[in-house]
């Protein structure tokens, strides 16, 4: 395996930076499932470790994902990227705004008063879940983005070769640039201001990202198994056109009770109902496409790749349909049965994407032959056990908590500090099970191709 | 179907459903302010104060947020205003075994940041949280309630306190209350809490009557441990 084009070499710079990112958003992880048990552990209170959790989450995956389609595009429209040198600078001026919102985020956990608003703006933390960047380093991420687009773009016209995968890439990234946009105002109702940021939250993961997700996955199911591009193609047309069907008017499912009208309750319930469908197809997809051709040079890549279809299925799909019907939501909305959704959901949809293309592509850039795929192998096992027992901890809790606090009307804080302490206390050890895989997959990223092959 | 035709489903079905959803999202638009009261300059400065503190990194409201600690979009309908303002400018100081830190709100602060709980307490939210079908349920078997019962219910004293798990635990449980205190000490405390456990943040109930008070305090003198002979 070697890259067709020097720069393509540069998707490893963002690799890199996502790995790294993945292990201080498992290592906070860790942090924040202790302060479940024991709220004062730490300097930095929940808020500031889950914010760093979900931040270091969110960008690494972008990370990840703009250092795949700096890879695939070179490939797909054969041909060097447009400009090197541009897309270095893209890459370092996200380095640095990142590091700078972070050390924000920290000040803030250390003197909450320094997030007082200048000028009507929180300067440090926007206090909004997910998108809790301050509005300068919206600015940044919006054109650090756009800068982004724009080297892809001018890549694809130098040859002007057309594939639907980078049509379908370059759509997705659009579509995600377009919706962070709606985050970016202040709006004095919390409806609004909910309703707007269910655009960024939702239409990022459960469309521009799958919109993303489908085109890798059409990638590198051609890559690891050599199948016919019309064929791959095909198939992902109709797989990110079906989560585009279910998905947007799936939005609906967050308007049931944020004070939005009740037809919401249909729309949401019946479009997210279906959401699952498109992730079943990508599941039958990925096997029948592996099935045909056993043929595979690349193990690690195939599993991370099979193992990403499964569980965007399962995490995304069926930990999410179980919950999304209005007459189930009533009773389970705001509970952990949320969080272990949100936990399954980003692990199958987008770790487990990002990592296949990690594997995928990393041999090629390295100018790998072959590599001892065994330390990949078990990292992945490790992690994917403990994600699942993680899973099934806070799946646990999550249905306690409905019984008892929603449905017999105990206490919140009751039913968390006790009726729910063994669950917390099982989640961090699986949680620390997790590290351990990371830790493995970190080591092995680094060696891959550094090391002697002997299987 | 050929390419070219699942890409053109693609497409335009995608923007089929978007223009769907961008009708919708007009409709609610114009739809919103009648479902929720109107927004004061308080109300603003409260969700100024909620984004500051970045409340939602553990807290939920209308559901959404973190999960670490209880939701608040309910919570000025159902906990006495002073017991919060105390709460949310030094929790321990009024419930030592409090997981919120102290993060420095000032009074100011907190009045606001209550003012937008109540603003959110008020909003039309498709019946949601639901009223607990147990809690809702208990004590009512067939069997007429006392007085006192009428007003801890009335009163809305499982805010606050819990009798046999059921309630809250913002103030002491009082499952066996009737084991530790008398009639007198019971009925002068209703009056003025303050007096008799210092730094209280329960609300006094001086306005009830002697009859209401003496009623009270007997139901809370019947709560005892049972003792099999």
């Amino acid at each position: 395996m070697t890259i067709k084009h020097e720069s393509q070499k540069i998707a490893e710079n963002f690799y890199t930076f996502a790995v790294l990112l993945f292990l201080v958003q498992v290592l906070v992880g860790i942090v924040a499932a202790v302060q479940f048990i024991w709220p004062d552990f730490f300097i930095l209170n929940f808020n500031t470790i889950r914010t760093l959790h979900i931040n270091a989450m969110v960008v690494w995956l972008l990370v990840g994902m703009m250092g795949a389609t700096y890879y695939v595009v070179p490939e797909e429209s054969e041909t060097d990227l447009w400009n090197v040198p541009l897309a270095k600078l893209q890459f370092w001026a996200t380095v640095v705004a990142v590091t700078a919102v972070v050390v924000g985020y920290i000040i803030m956990g250390l003197n909450p008063q320094a997030n007082s608003p200048v000028m009507g703006i929180n300067p440090l933390n926007e206090g909004r879940e997910y998108i809790e960047a301050p509005r300068w380093a919206d600015v940044l991420i919006v054109i650090s983005v756009l800068l982004f687009l724009f080297i892809n773009f001018m890549t694809m016209l130098k040859t002007k070769k057309w594939t639907g995968i980078q049509g379908v890439l370059l759509g997705g990234l659009t579509v995600l640039a377009l919706m962070y946009l709606p985050g970016m105002f202040y709006t004095k109702s919390m409806i609004k201001d909910q309703f707007w940021w269910w655009w960024v939250v939702h239409l990022w993961v459960e469309g521009a990202w799958e919109i993303i997700a489908g085109a890798l996955l059409a990638f590198m199911l051609m890559k690891v198994t050599g199948v016919k591009r019309e064929v791959v193609e095909k198939w992902m047309y109709i797989e990110v056109g079906l989560v585009m069907f279910t998905g947007i008017l799936g939005t609906g499912h967050h308007y049931y009770w944020i004070g939005t009208p009740s037809y919401w309750l249909w729309v949401g319930g019946i479009f997210s109902s279906l959401e699952p469908v498109p992730l079943l197809v990508m599941v039958w997809d990925a096997f029948r496409t592996t099935r045909e051709s056993r043929e595979t040079t690349n193990k690690a890549g195939l599993y991370y790749t099979v193992s990403h279809a499964i569980f965007n299925f399962v995490g995304a799909g069926l930990w999410g349909v179980i919950h999304t019907l209005p007459q189930v939501n009533k009773w389970t909305h705001g509970t952990q049965i949320t969080t272990a959704h949100g936990h399954l959901a980003f692990y199958g949809a987008y770790v487990l994407l990002v990592l296949a293309m990690i594997y995928v592509t990393l041999p090629a850039i390295r100018g790998v032959k072959e590599f001892n795929p065994s330390r990949a192998l078990k990292s992945f096992w490790i992690m994917t056990i403990s994600m699942v027992f993680i899973v099934l901890t806070i799946t646990g809790a999550g249905m306690v908590q409905t019984y008892m606090e929603r449905l017999m009307g105990l206490d919140y804080v009751a039913v968390k500090a006790n009726y729910n302490l063994w669950f917390w206390i099982l989640r961090a050890a699986f949680g620390v099970g997790f590290l351990y895989g990371v830790t493995l997959l970190v080591i092995d990223y680094f060696k891959l191709g550094k090391e002697k092959a002997t299987a | 179907m050929s390419n070219k035709a699942a890409r053109n489903l693609f497409i335009f079905g995608t923007l089929f459903f978007f223009i769907i959803f961008g009708a919708l999202t007009i409709d609610t638009m114009g739809k919103l302010d009648k479902r929720a009261p109107e927004i004061t300059e308080d109300v603003n400065a409260g969700k100024m104060a909620w984004h500051k503190y970045d409340c939602i990194g553990c807290h939920t409201i209308l559901g959404n947020g973190s999960y670490f600690a209880p939701d608040l979009t309910k919570t000025a309908e159902n906990k006495p205003k002073g017991y919060l303002k105390k709460f949310l400018m030094d929790p321990r100081a009024v419930n030592t075994k409090a997981a919120m830190p102290k993060l420095g709100i000032s009074s100011d602060e907190a009045d606001k940041l209550i003012a937008f709980l109540e603003w959110t307490s008020k909003i039309d939210t498709n019946g949601w949280p639901p009223k607990p079908i147990l809690a809702s349920a208990a004590g009512v078997g067939g069997k007429e309630l006392t007085g006192g019962e009428k007003l801890y219910r009335s009163l809305g004293c499982s805010a606050c306190h819990s009798i046999n798990g059921i309630g809250g635990t913002s103030g002491p449980e009082i499952t066996y209350v009737g084991d530790k205190r008398d009639k007198e000490w019971l009925t002068g405390h209703f009056k003025d809490p303050a007096k008799y456990v210092p730094n209280s943040a329960m609300p006094a109930y001086g306005n009830l009557s002697e009859k209401e008070l003496s009623d009270l305090s007997d139901y809370m003198l019947a709560l005892k441990q049972e003792v099999k002979k």
